[in-house]
Order: C-alpha cells, then sequence, then structure tokens
C-alpha cells in the first residue's frame, strides 16, 4: 500500500528513504548508486525500495473525508 | 578479553572482540536482540481516521517507528510501581493530529507530537499515511518500554552479527602469480603487487573460498582466528551503538550472576 516502516528480513528503518530515492531515480540516476548512497547495503533492505509500489495512489482516487460509521447516522 | 573498536558511526558500531568462545559472542549478540528494552508505540487509539488505511495498518506503522529512548528515565511495565497499567513513569503519550487541505497531504513521522520532549520518533521522514483532501487524522498513542523477545518493534538494532577473523595466506613458493585469485575476489583482498600476491583489508573478507578455488597451484589458505570475533552492530535509531553494547553487556552479566546464585541455592 505505502513503503513499509522497516526492511521485513533485518528490521533498518527503509520508509524515510522512500522518497529521496523515488525523486533521485526519476531524475535519471542508476538505482544501486542511489541505494549505496543511502546505506542500504543489503540486499534485504534494497529490494524493499527497488520493488515496491505505491497503491495508496490508486487508493486514493476512491477516498471520501466521511468516516464510514458517519455516513450510516 | 580485549575489544577493539574499528570503526563508529552515529548508527552503527564495529568492533573485534579477543580471547571469548563462540558462546560468549552469540550470547552478547542475542541480549543486543531480545533482551535490551527500547520504547516504541504499543496501544493506539483512533479518534478519526477518514484516510483510505485501515486503522489497524496504522497502529501497526506507528508501532514500528523508533522512538529516542532514555532508559534510566523509563520503568519497563512489569517493573513499575503501577504493576504494569500504565503511569507516567512507565508510559509517554503521543497524539497526531492532521488534516489535508485542498491537496494531497503526506502525515510523517514528525507530526507525531509527544508529551515527553526526549522521546520523540528517530527519523522524523517516515511517511505514515497518506491523506486525500479533506481527509483527517486524530489518533492517540501511547510509548512504553518492552524487549525484542515480546515484539521485534521494541528491538533497539537492525542486525548484530559476527563472524570470525579472516586470516588469509599466499604461499609464495607455490604461488605462480597468475592473477586469477586477484580477479576472483569479490572484496577486492588481494592484489598482484609488483612480482608477488599481497593482501589488503583482510577483514572484509567474507570467507567465500573463491580464490582457493581459483588458485590451481594451491598457495592460498583462508583459516579463521580462534576465538576473536568481529561485531557489527546496526542501531535502529532508538539507542547509539555504543550504548548498546554496553548496556547488553550489563544485562548479560546480571543474567549470568542470577543463573549462578540460583544454582548456588540448590
Ligand atoms: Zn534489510
Ligand atoms: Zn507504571
Amino acid at each position: 500500500m505505502i513503503i513499509p516502516v522497516r526492511c521485513f528480513t533485518c528490521g533498518k528503518v527503509v520508509a524515510d528513504k522512500y522518497e529521496q530515492f523515488k525523486r533521485e531515480v526519476r531524475q535519471g540516476e542508476d538505482p544501486a548508486v542511489v541505494l549505496d548512497r543511502l546505506g542500504l547495503h543489503r540486499y534485504c533492505c534494497r529490494r524493499m525500495l527497488l520493488s515496491h509500489v505505491d497503491v495508496i495512489d490508486s487508493f486514493m482516487a476512491f477516498a471520501t473525508s466521511e468516516s464510514p460509521g458517519a455516513k450510516q447516522s | 578479553m580485549e575489544i577493539t573498536i574499528i570503526h563508529k558511526q552515529s548508527d552503527a558500531i564495529h568492533f573485534l572482540v579477543e580471547g571469548v568462545d563462540v558462546a560468549f559472542a552469540n550470547a552478547l549478540r542475542r541480549t543486543m536482540l531480545t533482551r535490551l528494552p527500547a520504547m516504541a508505540i504499543d496501544e493506539v487509539i483512533v479518534i478519526e481516521n477518514t484516510s483510505v488505511m485501515y486503522d489497524e495498518m496504522l497502529a501497526h506503522r506507528l508501532g514500528l517507528i523508533p522512538l529516542i529512548t532514555k532508559l534510566d528515565d523509563y520503568n519497563l511495565p512489569q517493573e513499575c510501581d503501577c504493576e504494569g497499567k500504565g503511569c507516567s513513569l512507565c508510559q509517554c503519550t503521543l497524539t497526531l493530529e492532521k488534516e489535508a487541505g485542498d491537496q494531497e497531504t503526506v502525515v510523517y513521522s514528525r507530526d507525531l507530537s509527544s508529551q515527553d520532549p526526549k522521546v520523540v520518533p528517530a527519523s522524523g521522514e517516515i511517511p505514515i499515511v497518506k491523506l486525500a483532501p479533506h481527509q483527517r487524522l486524530i489518533v492517540e498513542a501511547y510509548a512504553r518500554l518492552g524487549t525484542g523477545a515480546e515484539n521485534a518493534k521494541f528491538q533497539p538494532v537492525a542486525t548484530v552479527a559476527y563472524k570470525y577473523v579472516p586470516v588469509v595466506s599466499v604461499d609464495k613458493t607455490k604461488c605462480d602469480r597468475c592473477g586469477a585469485c586477484v580477479e576472483a575476489c569479490p572484496k577486492k583482498i588481494l592484489k598482484l603487487d609488483g612480482d608477488k600476491v599481497s593482501t589488503q583489508n583482510t577483514l572484509d573478507c567474507s570467507m567465500c573460498e573463491a580464490c582457493v578455488q581459483e588458485c590451481e597451484s594451491g598457495a592460498i589458505t583462508i583459516d579463521s582466528k580462534k576465538d576473536s570475533f568481529l561485531f557489527k552492530v546496526e542501531s535502529s535509531g532508538a539507542l547509539p551503538p555504543d550504548e548498546i553494547v554496553e548496556r547488553a553487556a550489563d544485562i548479560l552479566k546480571e543474567r549470568v550472576r542470577e543463573a549462578l546464585e540460583f544454582a548456588g541455592s540448590l
């Protein structure tokens, strides 16, 4: 849905590095170089960012600003 | 026992321990992983959440955020005078309130406001959830001390690993200076130095023995030093890495003392 807070395997925090990763890769940098610079040296942490798809953006297309409980009353 | 710090950063420490056996090295590692307490959000009251994310998922994400821990300021709930009910000595309240305007808004861990200015997220840049226009999030969270044995979110470390100290030796009489080992080594430990093969940064050696396989004359041997271990401790941000090692050693000492006392009472 949204970038996981920590690496599933080792528990390192990866979420705070995702935005920079996404921005720099979009600017055409090599993902491997960006990951090295972010300090993600193990392949368990690297796959967290490399393989992530932000599905929350698709969900938000169907968003309402009311809570389900409020709708019923 | 002798400890040499090889390399120290704000979030990781690398050190060499000499004169101990595997059992001790592993006991120290496991103490750091499972017995050393750290703060984490453990209970969340969702007052309002109109985002696309379920309350449970939100609470889970909040729990995983590492909080800066002052071990002397808080009690473990089970050791507290309140008997685990939760009081200001064993609990810290954090609140989060955010509403998106006409734009999409990302809620970050820095938006959490803590009752105790010392207990704050180790990183403020962790995205918690995205809010679509006019969506709202009001949350109250309670952080407490806990250990990795209970839940991995309390672990103050990401990785703690140790390895044997590698000893790479090249037999000069057998070596024919073909250079195949230099090519094969993924860590660039071997290098052709004039007319002989020499070694550099041997501590980086992962003991894959690719060089041994490549060497047709059998000149290279990879061995490990007995009773010496290279530790790598990576903090989650909750505690500084050197404090993790120190505190873990204290906890281990205390547990050994308890075990001996029990054995003595039999
Ligand atoms: Zn990892
Ligand atoms: Zn208490």
